[in-house]
């Protein structure tokens, strides 16, 4: 007996490295400078929290990152959100940048720092290289332009589902919750049986129907929780509409993954029931099952809800860690604005903890990551409490400390900056140490095109004004009883 | 590998005491705890462990035991059980049982009914047992009220008076915010390890201190007699490192 054997190397997931530090998977997060900081990206499993800043600015367009990356990958988005509209958020995507055009850029951002510093203190500090407070490139993921938003073709590429709660909100029935399938909400369950229907239809028949489902009104009416995006090829079926690719793709991809999803579970009434309607979503009866009288878990049912599709998406065969199968996929989780004013309610502190509880246990056990942004200011004012316990339930804790409406906007040592980035969290996952960045006094911008992440550092000027009012201030004498201070006196 | 760190907490011996409490302070990870006593116990031979994962799945442990240069895997199923509620919940959902206490039992008595039936099956076999439960807030979180907690911490701590050899070892995260919780369950045993973080700031050659509060009960002793030792550790990528308050500093 030969002791050979045969070696089987897994593809790995599209999207995706094995990092160096620690021998994780990781992913891009969609920005490089958040790349570095994360040690390369964002580990599968793992949950980063972007604690929001006050209006909401600089967060969005992280997720904005998170979404193109993942579009652009060709990986598997979940989008939810009851402050947004997903949909929008979806199109305002930013544009990738091609190679010809990152190194124009990088050649441009060169030659202005060499402008800027031709002229140095001494001639010998000419050999030394330029100082770069930026953070290096990352060497996976993609970079994109903020001002352009992501071609419709682009789009339509992806696989993304969203969720913003709006038809459920009419749904008093909390079994359906219990019972993914069964009790499936009235829009969602049709969705499958239109799938179904344009599955076992002859493509020409399908193409009419993909076509009404891709128009906008259509969408919002039948897709309100859960629109997505459809195969390329479905959408050239559909043929010239009106809609966006964005917008065609919404009922189609929703019943594939939900048909994806949900063979194993189905049971045959409901599978019946679901295909035996007509195939354009606003014919079809509802198939939502009545209250079976299950206890709801959490006391506010939107949780229920989200949680409930998350894991629907999440139970697809490609995202199964162990699988060895050709069509392995990531899934990228995006929640924003999570514990907003909208979803306060008595027992709202509750609710959050047991949902990123639960949801912690969901993405660590499939292939996928999960990007939370949140309004932590306003958290703590509900409960200041809360705070600590929402972070230890998240793996990246990171805040955005905007300058706008502060007093720091106008402050000169801040002049460069729009705003400071504090790190709050880092936790080893599947691991003993957790990469630490270079340093964690970091501050970002948000320049035209691209939001990036620096090292704080004070302007040369004003070290030297300091530097210079502190020996005056020691020069002079001080009025004010011993207290080192240049503030006038009140009276 | 975590040797240093185990003989500082006084938990590098065979026979451990029967309740030992970790207090983990927001914005502390002590995780790291966890893995390093699992490994201590995988390697007596014979000694059996029960390993409850509310924080992390059990694929984490296994990972962080890689580094540690221990192979859980070769004990799974032997000398090592787990009783995995987050993959759990992840693969079943909002159906499963232990969210959705179908017997009627609330969360903490389900997850002390399967404790009891795994101490039943393993226990005499083995030489001795140790229970790990990482971590307590995650109870909390799913909805266990405090008295439930302790109350589950209570049942464990009788099972270790029960049983000669049983170790009970229970985490308390965010224990600056249930410090009732925290102190109550703390009582219940001798030893109680507080990972803390450093109160002057973050700094690159040590990630916090542990707070080591050991009770003696020898005899001749006062029950009220305790000793406490404070050292720093640092986690390194295969190891975790102790220092002596003043051992390290900056260097200028």
């Amino acid at each position: 007996m030969t002791s050979f054997r045969k070696r089987t190397v897994q593809k790995p997931i599209r999207g995706t490295r094995t990092s160096p530090h620690t021998g994780q998977v990781i992913t891009s997060s969609g920005n490089p400078s958040l790349d570095l900081i994360l040690g390369g990206g964002l580990p599968i499993g793992s949950i980063c929290l972007i604690e929001e800043d006050r209006f909401m600015t600089h967060a969005k367009v992280l997720v904005k990152y998170f979404l193109a990356e993942g579009l652009l990958s060709k990986q598997e988005l979940f989008l939810g959100s009851l402050d947004d509209s997903p949909a929008e958020m979806l199109r305002r995507l930013p544009k990738p940048l091609t190679d010809e055009e990152i190194e124009q850029e990088q050649r441009q951002e060169q030659e202005q720092q060499a402008d800027k510093n031709g002229l140095r203190i001494a001639f010998r500090y000419n050999d030394l290289p330029l100082v770069n407070s930026e953070q290096a490139t990352a060497k996976i993921g993609h970079h994109f332009n903020l001002m352009e938003h992501m071609d419709a073709m682009m789009l339509s590429y992806g696989n993304a589902i969203t969720w913003n709660d709006k038809k459920t909100n009419e749904l008093t029935n909390p079994g359906w919750l219990l019972d993914p399938i069964e009790s499936m909400p009235y829009s969602y369950a049709q969705a499958v049986g239109s799938k179904a229907d344009s599955e076992q239809s002859p493509p020409d028949a399908a193409a009419p129907e993909a076509a009404a489902v891709a128009s906008p009104e259509a969408a919002v009416v039948a897709f309100p929780e859960a629109a997505a995006v459809a195969s390329p090829e479905a959408a050239a079926a559909a043929g010239e509409t009106e809609a966006t690719p964005m917008e065609q793709s919404d009922g189609q991809k929703t019943a594939s993954n939900i048909n994806n999803n949900n063979n194993n579970n189905m049971d045959n009434s409901t599978a019946n029931n679901t295909t035996s309607t007509t195939g354009t979503t606003t014919t079809t009866t509802p198939t939502a099952s009545p209250s079976t009288g299950k206890p709801q878990f959490f006391y506010n049912a939107r949780y229920d809800r989200l949680l409930n599709y998350i894991q629907l998406q999440l139970n697809d065969p490609i995202f199964e860690p162990g699988a060895n199968m050709q069509e392995k996929n990531l899934c990228r989780v995006c929640l924003t604005s999570l514990g907003s004013p909208l979803w306060y309610d008595d027992h709202f502190a509750e609710d959050l903890l047991k949902f990123l509880t639960i949801l912690r246990g969901s993405v660590r056990s499939y292939t996928a990551v999960c990007f939370i942004t949140m309004p932590m200011h306003l958290i703590a004012k509900y409960d200041s409490s809360l705070v600590p316990k929402i972070r230890q339930l998240v793996d990246y804790a990171i805040e955005l400390e905007s300058f706008a409406g502060s007093e720091r906007e106008t402050h000169p040592a801040f002049k460069e900056y729009s705003g400071l980035l504090h790190l709050h969290k880092m936790t080893a996952i599947n691991t003993l140490a957790v990469h630490m960045p270079e340093t964690t006094d970091l501050a970002f911008k948000l320049r035209r095109k691209k939001f990036v992440i620096e090292k704080l550092h004070l302007p040369p000027d004003l070290q030297e004004s300091t530097e210079q009012t502190a020996k005056g201030a020691d020069v002079l004498p001080m009025p004010n009883c011993g207290v080192n201070s240049n503030v006038s006196m009140d009276f | 590998m975590a040797t240093s760190l185990l003989l500082a907490c006084g938990l590098n011996e065979q026979k451990l005491p029967g309740f030992v409490h970790i207090s983990e302070e927001s914005n502390v990870d002590g995780s790291f705890l966890i893995s390093c006593i699992l490994g201590q116990r995988l390697r007596i031979s014979n000694a059996g462990t029960l390993l409850v994962c509310l924080q992390n799945h059990y694929q984490h442990y296994f990972n962080a035991g890689m580094r540690l240069g221990y192979n859980s895997n070769i004990f799974l199923g032997k000398t090592l059980n787990v009783i995995d509620v987050l993959s759990d919940m992840a693969r079943l959902g909002l159906t499963s049982k232990w969210l959705r206490s179908p017997d009627g039992l609330t969360l903490t008595e389900q997850l002390v009914k399967d404790i009891r039936e795994q101490l039943e099956k393993n226990y005499p076999n083995r030489s001795s047992y140790t229970i790990l439960i990482d971590n307590l807030s995650i109870l909390i979180n799913l909805g266990a009220s405090k008295q439930q907690v302790q109350q589950f911490c209570l049942d464990l701590a009788d099972l270790a008076k029960a049983h000669d050899n049983l170790t009970v070892i229970t985490k308390l995260s965010n224990s600056d915010i249930h410090p009732l919780t925290d102190n109550n369950v703390a009582k219940l045993g001798n030893v109680r390890i507080q990972v803390l973080r450093l109160k002057s700031g973050v700094f690159r050659d040590v990630d916090g201190k542990l707070l080591i509060e050991r009770v003696l009960d020898d005899e001749g002793s006062y029950s009220c007699e305790q000793t406490r030792k404070e050292v720093l550790y640092k986690v390194n990528d295969r190891n975790v490192k102790i220092y002596n308050p003043g051992e390290i500093g900056v260097k200028v």
